[in-house]
């Protein structure tokens, strides 16, 4: 089965595999990057046990596999009286991965604004929640869009980690097994859903460059 | 100038405070009145900077009290930032917000803070960039404009907040040297206006014409405060008169 072929017999299934894919990259990198803010206003705040709280979550969520805390999610929960669908561990393992690398990204944008900067918003009276919503954040996230790019294209890729769970439809990963399962397409299979991935990111990171060159702040 | 009785509008008293095994600031002690211009002098690492950014808590202090209009400066929270807001302050680097505009960088305060409506608080910070001279820069971001305009947008910014006092921390050091006049023409203009300001600075032109007083740091205290005239004609203390020998020709 040649890679055509592929295409005009599971069409409307990788269409939606497709959909998937891009619904599951678009809520994991959204809730990713709401959670990896608020982590990151913890890791910046007054208070140390906050800091800590928040230093602790980045080291364990960037440095355990997506495979590992996916497997955990799904055999180990369920023993402390949470089952959840496989969707939803698959979208709260990447959102958890993904938040600890967004922190990582925020922090270096927050390095990057300069203590003088919050100074003078204290001088002028402002609380440390106006500092971090008027100044940090907007200026981190102006920084930060190229690194954000990457960890978008990174949260579509990690989205194949849905392979490893029943999700209907598949993703792209998921929907090399389903056309395997089904006819003799090989490496085909393969092919198509890479296309689709790799099409998928340049379109992101031609978005992102885009995005950068109209908020980046001149300093 | 009459120079009012009352309360002091800042008060230090028996200030200290170290890094680490350095004491930067010894027993200070000093009240600026409402309306006078007082000038702080001194060889670096003499604390003057220090002392400065201690009046509206950017440093803390180990021991000691400053009060402004005579309310003890809170620890923490809300009442620090309201207090804050009532003393401006002028860095040596301007500290423009680098993502808001000329603009944007003046009404902050007053919309955030005193919840001045957005017109009213765009009105009031035209007028104030016009009298600073960069109305026409308005609408440009921070690095578009050169240090001098810079750093009388980040005067206006701080006047917008209607400031009891203001302090400036060394706010000509950073400029070019064809620059540090239109700054010092902006501050001769609030001093002559009544505005109670404390300014650490190099220059000493400045010092001699618009200070009330001049006090001279050296290791952490005030070895010597007097009229300007008085300190720079008469120096009582050995260190004031090797200071004020070797900025000579300045």
């Amino acid at each position: 089965m040649g890679v055509t072929e592929v295409f005009t017999t599971f069409g409307d299934v990788y269409l939606r595999s497709v959909l998937s894919t891009w619904l599951m990259t678009a809520v994991c990198f959204a809730g990713g990057l709401a959670l990896g803010i608020l982590v990151t206003v913890l890791r910046v705040s007054p208070v140390k046990p906050l800091r800590v709280a928040g230093d602790v979550y980045v080291q364990l969520f960037r440095n355990i596999p997506t495979v590992s805390l996916l497997v955990i999610f799904v055999y180990a929960l369920p023993y402390l009286g949470a089952t959840l669908s496989y969707r939803t561990c698959l979208l709260a393992c990447v959102i958890l991965v993904v938040s600890s690398f967004a922190s990582e990204n925020f922090m270096s944008g927050i390095n990057a604004i300069g203590v003088g900067q919050i100074e003078a918003a204290r001088s002028i009276g402002l609380t440390f929640v106006q500092i971090v919503r008027l100044i940090v954040i907007p200026q981190s996230l102006r920084t930060t869009v190229l690194p954000m790019t990457n960890l978008l294209i990174a949260t579509l890729l990690t989205t194949a980690m849905g392979s490893q769970v029943p999700l209907t439809p598949p993703e792209l990963t998921g929907m090399v097994n389903y056309v395997n399962s089904r006819s003799v397409a090989g490496i085909s299979a393969f092919i198509v859903s890479a296309i689709c991935y790799a099409g998928t990111s340049v379109v992101l990171g031609w978005l992102g460059n885009k995005l950068d060159e109209k908020v980046r702040i001149v300093r | 100038m009459a120079i009012e009785t009352a309360t002091p509008v800042i008060e230090l008293r028996h200030v200290d405070k170290h890094y680490g095994p350095l004491h930067v600031l010894r027993d200070i002690n000093l009240s600026v009145a409402k309306g006078e211009v007082l000038v702080v002098i001194g060889p670096s690492g003499s604390g003057k900077s220090t002392m400065c950014r201690t009046i509206n808590r950017l440093e803390t202090i180990d021991s000691g009290e400053i009060l402004i209009e005579g309310t003890p400066l809170p620890q923490e929270g809300k009442e620090l930032a309201a207090l804050r807001a009532k003393v401006g302050m002028v860095f040596q680097s301007f500290n423009l917000f680098a993502h808001k505009t000329i603009l944007q960088n003046v009404t902050m305060g007053p919309i955030e803070v005193l919840h001045t409506p957005r017109e009213q608080a765009e009105a009031e910070a035209m007028e104030l960039l016009r009298r600073v001279g960069v109305d026409s820069q308005a609408a440009k971001v921070p690095a578009q404009l050169s240090g001098g305009q810079q750093q009388r947008v980040a005067i206006a910014r701080s006047l917008a907040m209607h400031p009891t006092a203001m302090l400036f921390d060394e706010p000509t050091s950073a400029l070019d040297p064809e620059m540090i006049n239109e700054v010092l023409a902006v501050m001769v203009e609030l001093a002559q206006e009544g505005m109670t300001m404390v300014v650490v600075t190099h220059e000493m032109n400045f010092a001699r014409r618009v200070a009330n007083r001049v006090v001279f740091m050296a290791d952490g205290q005030i070895v010597e405060q007097n009229s300007p005239d008085e300190f720079f004609d008469h120096p009582q203390s050995q260190r004031a008169k090797d200071f004020l020998e070797s900025i000579k020709g300045h």
